[in-house]
């Protein structure tokens, strides 16, 4: 049980590593990004940079590295202000890690890359490439040295952008988004690397779970401001706060810990299926194969049936072939084998008219959204379907409203949030009224306040659903079938429920999330300490004689809820709100 | 005095003429492009653990060449090229650059793909210049029978031959160029050489980065593709075709200045660190001095009275 302490004021350190004083900083369109900010991290802090999308972190993050100067205030690095000639220095002992490693991998090779700091920094080339090997050795990669960064996977990619700072030993690691998009295995890599980081850790992302395992202390931005900066355990404890910025997760705790206990309350109703046996299912594959041109064997002797009005989850590692079944499903890429849809054969013909039938949410909404409004987005696929503008118009309305996008007709998508665009592609998608919705990672990069909205809105349809995730909470608020995916094959095709508890499956996948376990438990534990200001005698010590007397105080009593119809259990431990120290004498009156 | 001589042929002759050349043509590129693909499928994963060059036949006299002297000597051997203007002398330079090749050990998937990629320049020029080519004294006409005003010039057709000989001969040169060192040593020979350091740059940036808006043109097409985007000559099309561009570029030119911030924030200050150190050898310059030698006897050899 963790004991909750009362939030503290920001923290000044007299000989912080960075310090932030008055900071505002504004966008050339005039976006307010930052007010005032005040900020002191010490050497060896672990702080967790959190807020809702657009609250200013990556904008903060910047600053902290000296890629954006101050707008007004200054930030201090080593006690020295960050410019000129410091500001060149200290770039090469501030390591920032950028959200799409693509962005940062820009050598010619791997070793090369990550050998472009060690350089900057004036060690020889045979210096540099030693300390290069010796990162790409930490990060696992050192057999990929010579290989291009673009022949890379996405967790691969991001392995080597770290290693690129990890060669240069820097003081301070600010990392933006560090396990947006990696498979829970690669995210476990990546965090025990982090672990074993021995300097200054700023991280930003939405994901509190990760954070919890890795930083102390949070830092809480809002609209540009510093909203709270105290621990992670104060943070994560108080779901009003975390509510009030967009990042209650709270709602995954809820079944996270149902999963060991027994179905899932707010999924999917998991009848048995009342379909005629005999009908043909929606979508059918029967050993169907596709090799890519290069050779790869990307699915290998594929086996599925899709029912009507079924909610499918597909799993595996990143690589294991999921998104080119998708592809295949779709009709954009054609494998051998037989391929049914509705029970016809999808010859070439029919693979040219599939996207009336199938809808996909992809993972990046920025591949999915082109138009130069809102209205003319939504009404792309519609007017493709034919239907008349009456009923463009209809359907159009119907669908913002339905994902909470009412009003936003002449917004520019390009400009909306990460939320709001990715309820936009699946407006977008439902629009059409597709008999099948794919969803690719619905929940990559999404504030949790966004994950909630997306996850009521996806618990309302009543479509044929097949989605495909990392996110084991997702796969299980949302689907009553589970296939699992290793190396192009259906290993596994299982009830979600049975899939959850089969530890083996999610160790083979990597979707064993033991830390996230761990930091759930404690988390929910946090959550309920509860206060309570009730009467008690006390004895107090007085000038002549101890004295006795009743008087109310504040208690806050941690205590866990082991099941809905069991009472809860109330460890034996005190906390006074007050600041009598007789107090500590009295006895225990909690047992 | 000599006159054009005309030789008329059947019609038949005619169409057998020009559907068995485009048979041989559409032949030789699937040839071509399916030996391309089997080159590139075949065999085991590479080991990248160490360069793709030491493994791949890496070693030769090409490898350990001076890229200045290569590149000076490749890019003036290829000028010498162009100036040949008799069939004899671009097949001996095709016969020389195959040689090379071997020499080089390059990888013959790659030498197809380039050819592959110059077969619709060559095809061109074999169709065209036959047929457009002004009469002179002495040469020799097919002409069909019953369309006397289309001749099919032979010196044209030669001619034609002479272009494709000399621009088969430069293209199968490119691999040794540009295969036998990593491409940052090339450009970095490139600047030695006086070009620009910033194009040096730039070029190594686009082959990096060129990949990534492929990945990303055809991911934003597939998003279109499966909401119904289909090409049509229509209004439609051409306005999603200007969405579809303007996005790009937007997503481009943002990409553009994370990338840059990404180099300066590991210390990027306007130039990239040498990738190899160079030093001339007087092998280097023997090696290119034999190699001028051959480029000059067979311009010589062009310009002797037939």
């Amino acid at each position: 049980m963790h004991e909750l302490t009362p939030i503290a004021p920001p923290v000044e350190h007299p000989h912080a590593l960075l310090s932030v004083r008055d900071l505002h900083y504004r966008y050339p369109d005039g976006t307010q990004a930052l007010c005032g900010i005040r900020l002191s991290i010490a050497a060896g802090e672990r702080i967790a940079l959190v807020g809702r999308n657009g609250s200013g972190k990556t904008t903060l993050i910047k600053q902290l590295c000296g890629l954006l100067a101050p707008g007004s205030g200054q930030v201090d690095y080593q006690g020295q202000r960050l410019q000129g000639e410091h500001l060149e220095a200290g770039r090469l002992s501030l390591g920032y890690l950028f959200q799409d490693p693509d962005d940062q991998l820009f050598g010619h090779t791997v070793l090369a890359d990550v050998a472009f700091g060690p350089r900057q920094q004036g060690r020889s080339a045979e210096q540099a490439e030693a300390a290069a090997r010796e990162a790409l050795q930490r990060v696992h990669l050192v057999d990929k040295a010579y290989k291009e960064p673009h022949h890379l996977s996405f967790g691969q990619k991001k392995r080597a952008a770290l290693a690129g700072l990890l060669a240069m030993q820097p003081a301070v690691l600010l990392l933006d988004e560090p396990t947006a998009n990696l498979d829970p295995r690669q995210e476990q890599v990546f965090l025990d690397l982090l672990k074993t980081f021995s300097g200054t850790l700023i991280c930003v992302s939405h994901d509190l779970l990760f954070l919890y395992e890795l930083c102390r202390r949070a830092v809480v931005l809002d609209q540009g401001r510093v909203a709270h900066d105290y621990t992670l355990d104060d943070l994560v404890a108080q779901r009003g706060e975390l509510r009030s910025h967009g990042l209650d997760f709270s709602f995954r705790l809820v079944l996270t810990a149902e999963a060991e206990e027994g179905p899932a309350q707010g999924g999917p109703v998991c009848a048995p299926s009342t379909a005629d046996p005999d009908a043909a299912p929606l979508a059918a594959l029967e050993q169907y194969r596709f090799r890519y041109p290069d050779g790869t064997l990307a699915l290998d002797r594929i086996d599925l049936a899709v029912q009507s009005g079924e909610r499918i989850a597909l799993v595996g590692e990143n690589g294991a072939g999921k998104s080119t079944l998708l592809a295949c499903l779709l009709g954009l890429q054609q494998g051998s084998g037989v391929y049914r849809f509705d029970g016809r054969p999808v010859t070439r013909r029919l693979q040219t008219t599939l996207w009336r039938q199938v809808g996909l949410v992809f993972q990046d909404c920025a591949d999915q959204l082109f138009c130069a409004s809102v209205e003319e987005e939504i009404a792309f696929g519609l007017r493709r379907l034919g239907l008349p503008k009456a009923e463009i118009r209809q359907r159009s309305d119907e669908f913002l409203a339905l994902v909470g996008l009412e009003g936003f007709q002449q917004r520019v998508p390009l400009h909306l949030s990460g939320g709001e665009r990715k309820r936009l592609a699946l407006a977008c998608v439902l629009a059409m009224r597709p008999r099948l919705l794919i969803l690719d990672e619905p929940t990559a990069g999404l504030d949790p306040h966004s994950e909630a909205l997306l996850l009521a809105i996806l618990q309302q349809l009543e479509a044929t659903l097949l989605l495909v995730s990392h996110d084991i909470f997702f796969v299980q608020a949302l689907t009553c079938r589970t296939l699992v995916m290793h190396q192009g094959q259906i290993l596994q095709d299982t009830a979600t429920a049975d899939f959850l508890q089969d530890r083996n499956l999610g160790n083979l996948n990597g979707l064993a999330f033991s830390y996230r376990q761990r930091g759930s438990d404690a988390i929910r534990a946090l959550q309920h300490a509860h206060e309570q200001r009730h009467v008690h005698d006390h004895r107090h010590a007085g000038e002549a004689a101890a004295t006795e007397h009743a008087h109310p105080h504040t208690h806050r009593i941690v205590h866990s809820h082991p099941g809905d119809d069991q009472a809860h259990e109330h460890p034996p431990r005190r906390f006074y709100g007050d600041d009598l120290p007789e107090h500590d004498h009295d006895p225990d009156h909690h047992q | 005095m000599v006159e054009v001589v005309h030789i008329a042929v059947p019609w038949w002759q005619v169409a057998a003429l020009l559907m068995g050349g485009a048979a041989a043509l559409i032949g030789a590129l699937a040839g071509l492009r399916r030996l391309a693909r089997a080159r590139v499928t075949a065999g085991e994963a590479p080991d990248w653990s160490v360069p793709p060059l030491e493994t791949g036949g890496g070693g030769t006299l090409l490898h350990r060449w001076d890229v200045r002297c290569k590149i000076v000597t490749i890019l003036g051997y290829s000028f010498m090229l162009t100036a040949l203007s008799r069939p004899q002398p671009a097949v001996a330079a095709i016969v020389i650059s195959l040689l090379v090749l071997v020499a080089a050990r390059a990888s013959a998937a790659r030498v197809l793909i380039r050819l592959l990629a110059i077969t619709g320049f060559i095809g061109m020029f074999l169709v065209v210049m036959p047929l457009t080519v002004p009469e002179r004294d002495g040469d020799t006409l097919l002409v069909l029978n019953q369309v006397g005003w289309l001749g099919f010039n032979l010196r044209g057709l030669v001619l034609a031959a002479t272009i494709a000989a000399k621009a088969v001969a430069i293209t199968l040169l490119m691999e040794p160029l540009l295969a036998t060192a990593p491409l940052p040593v090339t450009l970095h020979g490139l600047a030695r050489l006086g070009a620009p350091e910033m194009v040096g740059q730039m070029v190594l940036l686009s082959h990096r980065y060129l990949h990534v808006f492929r990945h990303e043109a055809r991911r934003m097409a597939d998003g279109m593709r499966v909401r119904g985007f289909r090409k049509r000559t229509d209004l439609l099309t051409l306005k999603a075709v200007a969405n579809f561009l303007g996005m790009l570029f937007v997503r481009s030119f943002e990409r553009t200045e994370r990338v840059f911030d990404a180099m300066r924030a590991r210390g990027y200050k306007g130039r990239f660190p040498e990738p190899a150190e160079l030093r001339l050898k007087p092998g280097d310059l023997l090696f290119a001095g034999v190699w001028l030698l051959a480029g000059l006897t067979l311009l010589v050899w062009d310009r002797l009275p037939s």
